[in-house]
């Protein structure tokens, strides 16, 4: 079993994508971690600007943020009037989700929870959605996909050598919450994303969640079995979603002081929430992605990001964060149990698992995707852009 | 006890025998309950017999690899051979329903042969217009000659060490268990009768005791959550369980 060594790779100029090894002087984010990474003088990464600019612009606090939230919450009642639910909101049994559930039972929304079972729930996980329904009292509808076909998606995705694996999971959460907010004619989705505890992602990490082109790409490539639940939708019909069904997504947590340490204790306490340790770790996949995968095949240990977003917002100190990168990721017993579970439900040989440790990253890119943004992708349309905008009206 | 039925090597729940809903990944399914400490837990490949199929000795192999509770496994078990390869694979009990109409005798030898606790004889019934609970084969889809209470005899005296009472009007419609039949059979066999079919609560597994149940199962209960019938697995904790303990 192959591990990850952070010492190797500081001298490895290949993991650090031809550059010498550097840490950004406040945060622990460094240049095995991102390629795109990027210094000032004093030595600061580009992920503190964007951290503040983030947080300025979109993070409400104090009194100012219960006055916008008071005023959402009061759009989402009176839009939701005599209807079932006023909004919708999907729950993995993670913290930022059973946080959001939790505040939208004390400001009286009433919403549809929602949960996709990819067929890697833990029991944690488990046991966290069924107290939070049964606390809150809110209804709960799950999507279960069929899980041979979400396992040769996901085996696409291992064998395309791609980074983003999560992807498919998440892709299938946003199509399922758009479904139901259609059906139920709900307009506003409760997202748990938030700029406090999860603005750093580099790009290098991830893809577009709403590239249902992508997946469909390399599942025509590496796929065997024909997808018929699995829900899919192009990153043009989400925008035909949000235009013509007026849907959109709020998130309320940018509304109020959130501080990671203080929600858990809160949902333990209300909600009898149960710890799982380590960020996204209520899904044996995700804990083993973000827990082997990604340090080992990768090099990325997202541990770096999630604390130096917490570094940037003073709610832990540098020196704090270094000790814990260095602490394993994950309990060694516990990630060589996951080994073999994981490799044995996607069906891969030890030589096969073994060999896609060794195998070289391949960009999402590579593969058909959404190219609809082209005002970023070809710099020489924006030219072009307010003179379209203008023929739209018009027309 | 929690009784998941398979269908296409996918785990499926269905209403008095009808309109299966595909409810997610056996291995998975069973690693949570696992997790949770069941102690005990009923599968059934309920096409194996239908298709002529033989047992999924894979299945099994791969349940019991991820759990340490005990497996009672049913679905196209026709010999004691059959049995015998299921019970190596890692199960603890045999669960016969489809052989039990058509050769007992199998139920006889595996009895011999392995013990009488090793062979669990399932039964599954409708009442009838004039309240009588008839025996119906093939999940559900072919009457038989027998009552409940009689093939229970019969399974006893073949040797089965317990007897799973499905009653198929109420699978899947948490309307409670059919305790007339249940107590009618278990006050005539002296083997343990598990009682399937209608649970929604702990209210019902009592009353199921009371009226002579050896043992509980339920399906919708432990995998549904209503109203939407959103799939999520859940399970009474120890605290609850030892409660009703207490009362009975």
């Amino acid at each position: 079993m192959k591990s990850y060594n952070e010492e190797a790779l500081k001298n490895d100029p290949k993991a650090n994508f031809g550059r010498p090894y550097k840490q950004c002087t406040i945060s622990v984010m460094d240049t095995i971690a991102d390629p795109d990474i990027t210094f000032d003088e004093k030595g600061v990464s580009n992920y503190y600007k964007e951290f503040k600019k983030a947080k300025e612009q979109n993070v409400f606090n104090g009194e100012k943020g219960k006055q916008k939230l008071v005023d959402l919450v009061n759009q989402i009642k009176s839009k939701g009037k005599n209807k079932k639910y006023d909004c919708i909101t999907g729950v993995s049994g993670g913290v930022d989700s059973t946080y959001v559930a939790l505040k939208a039972k004390e400001l009286g929304l009433r919403p549809l929870i929602v949960h996709f079972d990819n067929g890697w729930n833990s029991e944690t996980a488990n046991k966290n959605i069924e107290n939070i329904i049964k606390n809150t009292g809110f209804d709960l509808y799950t999507l279960v996909v069929d899980w041979n076909e979400f396992r040769d998606l996901q085996r696409a995705y291992f064998k395309a050598n791609v980074v983003d694996i999560e992807a498919l999971t998440d892709h299938a959460i946003i199509c399922t919450l758009y479904k139901l907010a259609i059906e139920h004619n709900i307009e506003f989705i409760l997202s748990g994303a938030n700029v406090v505890t999860e603005q750093i992602l580099p790009r290098h990490w991830i893809w577009g969640k709403t590239d249902g082109k992508n997946i469909q790409a390399i599942h025509q490539e590496y796929g065997e079995v024909k997808l018929k639940t699995f829900p899919t939708y192009s990153a043009f019909k989400f925008e035909l979603f949000k235009k013509r069904k007026g849907l959109r997504s709020v998130r309320i947590l940018d509304y109020m002081e959130y501080n990671k340490k203080q929600a858990k204790s809160e949902i333990q306490e209300k909600l009898g929430w149960k710890d799982y340790g380590g960020k996204h770790f209520e899904s044996v996949f995700t804990r083993f992605y973000q827990g082997y995968i990604l340090p080992v095949k990768f090099g990325i240990d997202k541990r770096k990001a999630h604390l130096s977003t917490l570094i940037f917002d003073g709610q832990l100190t540098k020196e704090y964060a270094l000790e814990q990168l260095q602490l394993p990721i994950y309990d060694p017993d516990l990630m060589r149990e996951d080994y073999e579970f994981v490799r044995k439900k996607l069906g891969f040989s030890e030589e096969e698992f073994m060999n896609y440790f060794k195998a070289p990253r391949v960009e999402h890119s590579s593969f058909e995707h959404d190219k609809r943004n082209i005002w970023e992708n070809y710099p020489l349309f924006k030219v072009v852009k307010p003179l379209w905008k203008i023929i739209k009206k018009v027309k | 006890m929690p009784v998941l039925l398979i269908r296409n090597d996918g785990l499926v729940k269905s209403v008095q025998f009808k309109k299966h809903k595909y409810v997610g990944d056996p291995i998975n399914a069973v690693k949570i309950f696992n997790e949770k400490e069941v102690d005990e837990i009923i599968i059934l490949d309920i096409d194996a017999s239908a298709k002529k199929e033989a047992p999924n000795f894979k299945l099994v192999e791969k349940i019991c690899g991820e759990s340490f509770m005990p497996l009672a496994y049913g679905g196209g078990v026709k010999t004691l051979e059959d049995a015998q390869k299921l019970l190596y694979n890692g199960a603890e009990k045999i669960v016969l329903n489809t052989s039990l109409l058509e050769q007992p005798k199998v139920i006889e030898s595996i009895a011999k042969q392995f013990g009488n606790q090793s062979v669990v004889a399932s039964i599954d019934y409708r009442t009838s217009l004039f309240g009588k609970p008839k025996v119906y084969g093939f999940n559900g889809s072919k009457k038989t000659k027998w009552t409940a209470l009689e093939l229970a005899k019969k399974a006893a005296d073949y040797g089965a060490g317990e007897i799973m009472l499905n009653a198929i009007d109420r699978d899947g419609t948490y309307k409670g268990y059919d305790l007339e039949t249940l107590k009618t059979v278990s006050s005539s066999v002296d083997v343990p009768v598990i009682a399937c079919g209608g649970a929604s609560g702990l209210e019902d597994f009592e009353e199921a005791i009371k009226h002579g149940a050896g043992a509980v199962a339920a399906g919708s209960m432990f995998v549904f959550q209503r109203p939407h019938q959103a799939v999520l697995i859940s399970y009474p904790n120890s605290v609850e369980l030892n409660k009703l303990n207490e009362k009975l």
